[in-house]
């Protein structure tokens, strides 16, 4: 099921405007992020979606379903602006999200020094094991 | 059945080259998801429920195993002792049939059949790369494939679960399955409460392939493949525009 791609038609009703200003913290991943086209040449790995996307995807389906905090057809309007702007040059799905995070972090859900901080715990975490 | 073994295979073929790098985008979504649950925006069994959700649809031979092993102690028996000879009455011959059907054939053959009591909790990973009961259960989950499950499932399995979703009071043991190169994996969970008088049937609906693999307990009017209920958020937020 790709819940998102069956909506997309009139998802923006104009209605509000996406706040393209740039996140440093994700203008940092934008920039340095590997993304999984290429590390999975590197690594010689055929699978042509990331392990997380999946996670990606039920985390947008929950954040609409369950929480009614990002609803679905908000989120693909803002990651078609930001797609089409400020991430235009990043694939997908790294670049669904980079918008995910952008359209989370402009509307407070999470706090852009908190998230970094949780990003620096989750890879001390990873590289642990 | 079994064949030459060759240390440096552990299985039918050399593992599948896997990305041993941790990127900004893995760390960045798990980051994301974490805050979300912490926020109470979802909990981590709706995400494992919308994860599953995506993937599967409709019960699988396992689940069929599982049920009719409840209903019937004779079968339940058989599916602990021999796992292999209870899965033919689901359509499942290890011994002659092409594994799956799909992907890779192989020569692994040997399904052992984890029996869960209220004080033991099974779960099934394959440390080394995925080894994984297809003909049974389909192709595995993306995140059973990642080394992040594969490392740190056998280090802190409690842990591990609880992201899932599944917390596990501490006087349940956990014991976590190895896959390899001839034998794998499922789990038989308990049967749960509430589901007295249920059809074989009824009961296979709600075995998803998460409660085989041991990161999720069945529950009664959980279903892999039903669709999810929309209910007022907890803490809903309020748009401006």
């Amino acid at each position: 099921m790709n819940a998102s791609s069956k909506n997309d038609t009139g998802a923006d009703s104009g209605e509000h405007e996406t706040n393209l200003a740039t996140i440093p913290l994700l203008e940092t991943i934008r920039r340095r992020g590997r993304v999984w086209r290429d590390l999975a040449s590197q690594y010689g790995v055929t699978n042509p979606d990331p392990p997380w996307k999946v996670n990606l995807e039920a985390t947008c389906d929950a954040l609409s379903a369950e929480a009614c905090a990002l609803p679905l057809l908000e989120r693909r309007s803002e990651e078609d602006e930001l797609s089409a702007s400020l991430y235009a040059n990043v694939p997908f799905p790294e670049r669904q999200l980079l918008a995910l995070a952008h359209s989370m972090i402009k509307r407070g859900l999470v706090d852009e020094k908190e998230l970094a901080s949780r990003m620096k715990q989750v890879h001390d975490r990873l590289i642990s094991a | 059945m079994a064949k030459k073994h060759t240390e440096d295979e552990h299985g039918h073929r050399p593992p599948a080259p896997m990305v041993d790098e941790i990127s900004d985008f893995e760390v960045l979504e798990m980051a994301v998801r974490e805050l979300a649950i912490e926020k109470g925006l979802f909990s981590a069994d709706d995400h494992r429920r919308w994860t599953e959700y995506v993937h599967t649809l409709g019960p699988l031979p396992a689940a069929r195993l599982v049920a009719k092993a409840w209903v019937n102690p004779a079968y339940k028996k058989m599916a602990v002792t021999d796992g292999v000879k209870a899965s033919l009455e689901v359509g499942v011959d290890w011994i002659n049939d092409m594994p799956t059907h799909f992907g890779t054939p192989s020569d692994y053959c040997n399904l052992r059949v984890l029996e869960d009591t209220p004080k033991l909790k099974h779960v099934v990973v394959c440390t080394l790369c995925s080894c994984y009961p297809r003909p049974i259960l389909g192709q595995s989950p993306e995140w059973y494939r990642t080394p992040n499950y594969r490392r740190r499932l056998v280090r802190w399995p409690r842990q591990v679960l609880a992201e899932f979703g599944l917390q596990l009071p501490p006087d349940v043991e956990i014991r976590v399955a190895d896959s390899n190169q001839k034998t794998r994996y499922i789990v038989l969970p308990v049967r749960p409460a509430g589901t007295e008088g249920w059809t074989e049937e009824q009961l296979a609906e709600i075995v998803t392939r998460d409660c085989l693999i041991g990161v999720a307990v069945p529950k009664p009017g959980v279903k892999a493949n039903a669709k999810r209920p929309v209910h007022p958020a907890v803490h809903p937020v309020h748009h401006d525009h």
